[in-house]
């Protein structure tokens, strides 16, 4: 994570917030801070987010292109994704200062989104065996806060909400060959659903306590912090992938607890994502031309 | 296209050489269905076969050798060595850097092959982290270096004792002796020290059926005098119960681990005191052997004393 100085008063002062259940913003252990999200603001992609977690900001667009799925896996199609530090984020990231960072993130997602159950692959199936979307997520920090796992997931489950893969038709050549024909009409398209997709919320223990969304400076006080992958499906709170970064140890019921926790902030998060996704969606309206009369 | 199937090598007892764990989408089901299933409880919480040799190489400091079932892995501790350039983040704590490499011969599955090592490397520093002392050599980096001779599953955690035990031969100070396991979940049947195909299938769930069915993975190292967990790694699809369920019998199995390797511990420093004392009975005999030359040369004086020690050649011959 970025580096940010502290003397040991400071340090001190902070720690005896998140004792008394009252940080250094005001929030108790269990708060977010103030987010913004935008959706579909960059034209050339096919769907995008812009997320802004107080001083944390992460712009995230996808890319659709065609690829022939895994011959184990006929029937799915496949994720990328990738993360760049911007130098602008902070001086460290120049050159390739931000590359362990990128790594982990990149790391920890596609360990989130590995499992068909937090991400239905199927739906990005064009023609079993044959072709298949492959959407490319490419997340770039453009202000490192703190909490970047978070804010990381949230923006990627919103561009994914957000992306819009044109309707594609197949036609049967001889010799069962297919060819793809897609669709001219922009607004002509399909969603992928967003219900199960995975929302990692990073647990940090400062002191002897955990606490959600750590700000920088709580992550240069933390021991040790869990992050833990949180996919709701039927209304029921599911694992997809944690790990312990940090450089710490915790014992097992800590654990435990921090995991508890993780969860229940993870469907809240999930829950309160999903309304405002709709909501910033019926605001706009699909902005799809009337048509009047029978031409098209 | 031609396809090679995996060959059973006699030499290499009963492992077998793979390009990829399955070949078509079908593969993984038959293979599940002929394999002998565990109860869906296991009751024996026991680490595989194991064999740990701490000391095993002379060219560094510390170095270690584990066979865990079919899985081979050889560790390198060298001592930590200065920092080329520090920076303020390293202020107050030394870098600790793990590199894993795959042998040539480890996996026949080549173009994987540098994305898992950095993805081992990763997971192995951030579970020796929490296990060093890295307060204790500031603006020093410590390397250590994994070789992974065979991978028949459970890598990363045969790589983390085999780095734990490197660590104690090479005197870096830690805070505790790390051991770890690996315990899987597919179709409710709990697999405790999974084979690279049992793993493959419960991390991927590739042929996933409508029904939500947990599938898993979880790899945990320990330290068990406090009880703290240094890593603790899923991957897969888990519910909260079955995730502590599988923490657990990971813990359990890491404990009987710790006693193996205190085992070995005690006996390489056993071993090494023996050998010190061999060393000095030795050493103290050539120093006798040194002192009676010199008092014979005190009493004979240089000339004579050469002149006694010339001997002839018994292989020239004399004319």
């Amino acid at each position: 994570m970025a580096y940010v100085a502290l003397s040991e008063a400071e340090k001190t002062y902070i720690l005896h917030g998140v004792e008394d259940d009252f940080r250094c913003d005001g929030r108790s252990r269990r708060d977010y801070r103030p987010m913004d999200l935008e959706t579909g603001l960059v034209s050339n992609a096919s769907g995008s987010a812009r997320l802004r977690l107080a001083n944390t900001d992460i712009l995230v667009g996808v890319k659709t292109e065609i690829d022939v799925p895994n011959p184990l896996t006929p029937e799915f199609g496949k994720l990328e994704f990738f993360v760049d530090c911007s130098a602008n984020a902070t001086p460290e990231f120049e050159g390739r200062g931000g590359s362990d960072l990128a790594q982990e993130l990149i790391l920890s997602l596609q360990n989130a989104y590995e499992s068909p159950l937090a991400f239905d692959y199927r739906t990005l199936c064009l023609i079993p065996g044959q072709q298949c979307w492959k959407l490319y997520i490419d997340i770039l920090i453009l202000e490192c806060g703190g909490n970047l796992h978070d804010a990381v997931s949230l923006a990627a489950k919103a561009a994914l909400f957000n992306t819009k893969l044109p309707r594609v038709t197949a036609t049967m050549l001889d010799a069962g060959i297919t060819d793809l024909i897609i669709s001219d009409n922009p607004y002509d398209c399909t969603r992928i659903s967003i219900e199960t997709v995975p929302l990692l919320v990073t647990v940090c223990k400062v002191g002897d306590y955990c606490l959600v969304d750590p700000s920088a400076e709580e992550e240069v006080c933390s021991t040790v912090s869990v992050v833990v992958s949180v996919s709701m499906r039927d209304g029921q709170a599911f694992l997809s992938g944690t790990h312990l970064t940090g450089g710490g140890a915790m014992h097992r019921d800590t654990m435990r607890n921090c995991l508890e926790l993780g969860l229940a902030i993870g469907e809240h998060l999930d829950r309160l994502l999903t309304k405002m996704l709709n909501l910033e969606q019926e605001r706009v309206g699909p902005k799809r031309p009337q048509t009047i009369g029978f031409l098209k | 296209m031609l396809t090679v199937n995996q060959t059973k090598n006699a030499l290499l007892d009963g492992a077998s050489i793979e390009e990829e764990p399955y070949t078509s989408p079908q593969d993984s089901d038959e293979f599940f269905e002929s394999l002998d299933k565990p109860a869906k409880e296991p009751t024996k919480l026991e680490p595989r076969n194991t064999f740990i040799r701490a000391g095993v190489l002379t060219t560094v400091r510390g170095s270690a050798y584990m066979e865990y079932g079919n899985t081979k892995v050889l560790a390198i501790v060298a001592p930590p060595k200065e920092l080329l350039r520090a920076s303020a983040r390293r202020m107050n704590m030394g870098v600790l850097n793990c590199y894993v490499n795959f042998a040539a011969f480890a996996s026949g599955d080549l173009d994987s092959v540098t994305e898992r090592e950095r993805h081992l490397s990763g997971m192995l520093t951030k579970a020796m982290e929490p296990v060093v002392c890295r307060t204790e050599f500031l603006n020093f980096q410590l390397d250590i270096r994994v070789l992974i001779l065979d991978d028949d599953g459970c890598l990363l955690s045969t790589a983390i004792n085999c780095c734990g035990v490197a660590l104690v031969e090479c005197g870096i100070s830690t805070y505790d002796l790390v051991t770890a396991s690996t315990a899987c979940i597919y179709r409710d049947h709990v697999f405790l020290n999974p084979s690279a195909k049992i793993e493959e299938l419960a991390r991927k769930h590739r042929r996933g059926s409508n029904a939500v069915q947990e599938h898993g993975l979880i790899i945990t190292a320990s330290m068990d005098t406090f009880e703290q967990i240094a890593l603790c790694k899923q991957y897969g699809y888990l519910s909260i119960v079955t995730y502590i369920k599988l923490l657990d019998y990971t813990l359990a199995v890491n404990k009987s681990l710790r006693q193996l390797v205190r085992g070995v511990l005690t006996k390489r420093v056993k071993e090494q005191h023996e050998l010190d004392l061999r060393e000095k009975a030795e050493s103290a005999l050539e120093d006798q052997r040194l002192e009676e030359i010199i008092e014979k040369l005190k009493k004979q004086g240089p000339e004579e004393f050469i002149q006694s020690n010339i001997r002839e050649d018994p292989y020239v011959k004399r004319q």
